[in-house]
């Protein structure tokens, strides 16, 4: 009996004692192996914009549908307008700059430049002017019609937005060779 | 003991994370699929903590709807003004000079609304400042530009008719 407590007893002494050799001796005194950081809330407000980033992106551009990512209606509504206006928006300044530069934009010396182009190269670059024109008017009418609520569902959209493309490469071709 | 068996589980735990804090990077990374840097997601930035709400934005009668509806309105008046050159065959000079300028305003508005798109005030704001009063400038002088070909030349649909049939 006395050898048990005695055994007990350096048990005991040993686990409470720190030693090198026997090392899981905070375990056996349920110590804590955790702990909680303190973080200011700019902290924790960065920590979390940097897991944000670290977050997986969901596939998006290379799974949708390229006849609606790439032909959509309203995309080239935006890309026709946009380069008639820079078209515009450029000859203008082009226009005021002349007479400091020493070009002659009048409309007399560009219809004797256009006459000089031969005819295929005039038939082209009419069918590259006619072509947005006529898709941003008609396309503009449909999105007039959209913003009314007139046609608004995804399938009409799709299904007319081929039937303006088929329709303004037809008016290009018209305004270019027949007009 | 069973308990000394998982409490060792535990340790290596505690040593490993004690090692990854030592080098200072403390996000988790995931790895579950290959990571494709189409249009990766841009800084992150948190105003206010995590809990505040939506803004509202503040109202403005300028760019609000009343904006929006203007838009449509000069894009629906613009529908008769381009089918009449076609329809007449050619413009008197007063017709001519609506026309161009209906196409200015268009043009403004349209140029206003890709840049509001594209050039965020939050995240570039000197961009978009630079933007916005670059295109005020260009539809100024742009304006002037047309005046002055309206006036001293013969106007716009009749440029076009005469290159078109040149």
């Amino acid at each position: 009996m006395i050898a048990q407590r005695a055994g007990t007893t350096a048990l005991r002494r040993v686990a409470a004692a720190p030693s090198s050799v026997f090392k899981l001796a905070p375990l056996a005194m349920q110590t804590r192996t955790f702990q909680t950081d303190k973080l200011t809330p700019a902290e924790a407000s960065a920590l979390l914009a940097q897991q944000r980033l670290k977050r997986p992106v969901s596939p998006h551009l290379e799974i949708y549908d390229p006849k609606q990512t790439w032909f959509g209606g309203s995309a080239w509504q935006r890309i026709t307008g946009a380069s008639f206006s820079g078209a515009l928006y450029a000859s203008a300044v082009a226009y005021l700059a002349a007479p400091l530069v020493g070009w002659h934009l009048e409309s007399a010396s560009l219809v004797a430049a256009a006459a000089a182009l031969p005819v295929a190269v005039k038939g082209g670059l009419k069918f590259l002017v006619a072509w947005p024109f006529v898709f941003h008017a008609i396309n503009g009418v449909r999105h007039l019609a959209f913003d009314l609520g007139i046609g608004f569902t995804r399938a009409t959209i799709i299904k007319t937005g081929w039937y303006f493309w088929g329709a303004s490469i037809v008016g290009g071709l018209y305004l270019a060779f027949f007009m | 003991m069973a308990s000394v068996a998982r409490s060792s589980a535990l340790l290596k735990q505690v040593a490993a994370k004690q090692s990854v804090a030592a080098t200072g990077l403390r996000v988790a990374a995931f790895h579950t699929t290959s990571r494709k840097s189409l249009l990766p997601p841009l800084p992150q930035r948190i105003e206010g903590t995590v809990n505040d709400p939506v803004e509202v934005p503040p109202t403005s009668p300028s760019h609000g709807s009343y904006h929006w509806t203007f838009d449509r309105v000069v894009a629906a008046g613009l529908i008769p003004l381009t089918v009449a050159p076609f329809a007449a065959g050619s413009l008197n000079p007063t017709m001519d000079a609506i026309l161009a300028a209906t196409i200015l305003i268009h043009s403004h508005t349209g140029f206003t609304n890709i840049v509001v798109d594209y050039v965020p005030s939050k995240r570039v704001p000197k961009a978009r400042k630079l933007f916005t009063w670059g295109l005020n400038a260009a539809t100024v002088l742009v304006g002037l530009a047309l005046y002055e070909f309206e006036t001293t030349d013969v106007g716009l649909t009749e440029t076009i008719k005469r290159v078109w049939k040149a």
